[in-house]
């Protein structure tokens, strides 16, 4: 990790993405949609209601939600192919016979995906102005939102990285890291909302409710959906729920953060050509 | 400086390699020839440390490939039979990204790229997209890109496959640069005359065994009772096709129209006999001699039998 960030792969990779029109081309057309649907609500915002005066926490609450739909739907794509695109035009092999190790391979592909979610991140910052202008959002509750983001590029960048080293071809990378980003997003969701349907009709001791079990509460820090809106002080538990309340944050960014340190050591072990689990 | 002793590689039932033993000894230049799917390529992966052996030990500057593949990817340049390049990156960006890779330092890699590009004649190339330059260009490219942090030994899988007749002959010569440069080459291919001018030893393999390893000399036509003859006649060729092909100790007849070469596995007086047969049936003869073999000869008499 020494010289991790004079890593050749990292030059030559932003060198290559950023030399080619498709860049630029996906930058703006990732500023035009999120500001086209901004612009489009305001409009909505504005017909309403007359006093505008603190309607900002709406707009937050969409502008989220357009990002995070972006992140979920950009940061597996371009993370999918990092690896495989090397094996299919035939370089991964080359690559693997230089001083170059696995693991740094796969940091820095892993790296290079994220870095360009970041831009697109960091280039959108400016649209949140407009939140400012209604008022009704404290700043903090941007950062929270920021940090948010974060851990889910890099979750989202880690399963396409791993997904590009355990499956060969691209394509098929990218629609598996979809599926099982879509199980964390949605299944979680769908899971909990089950488990609670189920707590409430099928459980016929009416002492326990669903707040009784610890494991929805964790189940539903792992949702993204939830903890986000939760930030959005748009609580869908309730206080009830004390693990939730007070530890959602850090339940939910631990287990992004681990599982992202997991898949990466997956991947990097993957990629090992001649596998010695003991060995180095 | 290249040894394997008894390397087996196992797909399921399939035998890749079967106990393959190799010794290439340092500044050599070993030919591998052998037909697609011999075993060449997984030969040279497992060298290259991108392949595990099922069985058997592999050494390259007496590094065991599986249990020390840093210290092997140090000394050892490999270029695989088909390889791609990055688009959007420039024939010199091209050779500092690797050099980069190979931990050479910032300073040094503008002249070690400028000398790279010279011996593989690519200088004027050096601003050029990698995605615009032809085949063999990329070839040598590939060839610049092994040398790099200069590995005593190189591991070339068909460096000329694909390449016209021109760009075959610009390899060779740069290959026997290399080779005077005193640097291990293990190259293989499955065209021959490729391989014939270049190569100190030659190893033949078939199906997963190597069959003959050795010196030119030592795994010749000759020494298994086979010669090589050629005939050229000017007139009645399609009697003398018949008179070669039904001959018993006649093999593998190559009819160039006027001129024939085939295997012969006959004693002198026996040669005699048949030249009389020829001139009996009035077939009118110019030349009746024993021909220089090539490899393709070598090849076609040690691999006769081993398909079955």
């Amino acid at each position: 990790m020494g010289n991790f960030f004079t890593n050749p792969l990292i030059s030559k990779e932003l060198r290559e993405r950023f030399r080619t029109p498709k860049t630029s081309w996906t930058v703006g057309l990732y500023l035009f949609v999120c500001g086209a649907i901004i612009i489009g609500f305001m409009k909505i915002i504005a017909n309403e209601q007359t006093d505008l005066l603190g309607s900002g926490d709406r707009l937050l609450v969409i502008m989220a939600a357009v990002h995070y739909a972006l992140i979920c739907f950009i940061a597996p794509a371009l993370a999918a192919g990092a690896i495989s695109g090397e094996r299919e035009r035939q370089t991964l092999n080359i690559l693997l016979t230089t001083h170059l190790s696995p693991r740094r391979i796969v940091l820095s592909k892993m790296l290079t995906s994220i870095l360009f979610m970041f831009l697109l991140l960091i280039a959108s910052m400016p649209l949140y102005s407009f939140i400012f202008l209604y008022g009704g959002v404290a700043p903090m509750q941007l950062v929270k939102l920021f940090l948010f983001f974060t851990v889910n590029i890099i979750f989202f960048g880690s399963l396409g990285i791993f997904c590009s080293t355990w499956i060969k071809r691209t394509s098929i990378s990218t629609i598996t890291a979809y599926g099982i980003g879509f199980f964390f997003v949605v299944g979680t969701g769908v899971i909990l909302f089950f488990l609670m349907n189920f707590i409430t009709y099928w459980i016929t001791d009416t002492r326990m409710t669903p707040m009784d079990y610890p494991i929805l509460e964790w189940i539903a820090s792992i949702n993204p959906c939830i903890v986000g809106l939760n930030i959005l002080e748009k609580n869908l538990m309730g206080e009830s729920w004390t693990i939730f309340s007070q530890y959602y944050w850090i339940i939910f960014t631990a287990f992004y953060l681990v599982l992202s340190v997991i898949l990466l050591c997956l991947a990097a072990y993957i990629l090992k050509p001649v596998r010695r689990p003991w060995s180095e | 400086m290249i040894q394997t002793h008894d390397l087996t590689k196992r797909y399921g039932k399939f035998e890749a390699l079967n106990s393959v033993n190799l010794s290439i000894e340092k500044g050599k230049v070993y030919g591998f020839i052998g037909p697609n799917g011999a075993g060449k390529t997984t030969t040279m992966m497992i060298l290259s440390t991108l392949l595990s052996a099922s069985s058997g030990k592999a050494y390259v500057g007496g590094y065991d490939v599986e249990k020390e593949p840093k210290d092997v990817r140090h000394i050892l340049g490999y270029m695989p039979d088909f390889f791609g390049v990055y688009d959007n990156l420039k024939a010199t960006e091209y050779l500092d990204f690797y050099a980069s890779a190979y931990n050479i330092p910032q300073k040094n890699r503008s002249a070690l790229i400028a000398d790279l590009l010279e011996l593989v004649n690519l200088s004027n190339k050096a601003d050029s997209y990698v995605d615009h330059l032809s085949r063999g260009m990329k070839q040598r490219l590939g060839l610049a890109r092994c040398l790099v942090h200069s590995p005593e030994v190189l591991i070339l899988d068909e460096p000329a496959s694909g390449l016209d007749p021109r760009a075959r002959i610009e390899m060779r010569e740069i290959l026997k640069k290399l080779q005077g440069l005193g640097k291990t080459i293990l190259i293989s291919s499955h065209i021959l005359p490729e391989l014939a001018e270049l190569c100190d030893e030659i190893g033949v393999i078939e199906k997963g065994r190597l069959i003959a390893s050795g010196s030119v000399p030592e795994v010749s036509v000759d020494t298994r009772g086979i010669s090589i003859m050629q005939v050229k006649v000017i007139g009645r060729e399609e009697v003398a096709e018949q008179i070669l092909s039904s001959d018993p100790l006649v093999r593998r007849v190559d009819n160039k129209g006027n001129h024939f070469r085939f295997h012969y596995i006959g004693s002198p007086e026996e040669k005699v006999y048949l030249l009389q047969k020829l001139i009996a049936a009035e077939v009118p003869v110019t030349h009746f001699a024993d021909s220089q073999e090539n490899l393709e000869d070598v090849f076609l008499a040690i691999t006769e039998g081993v398909g079955n």
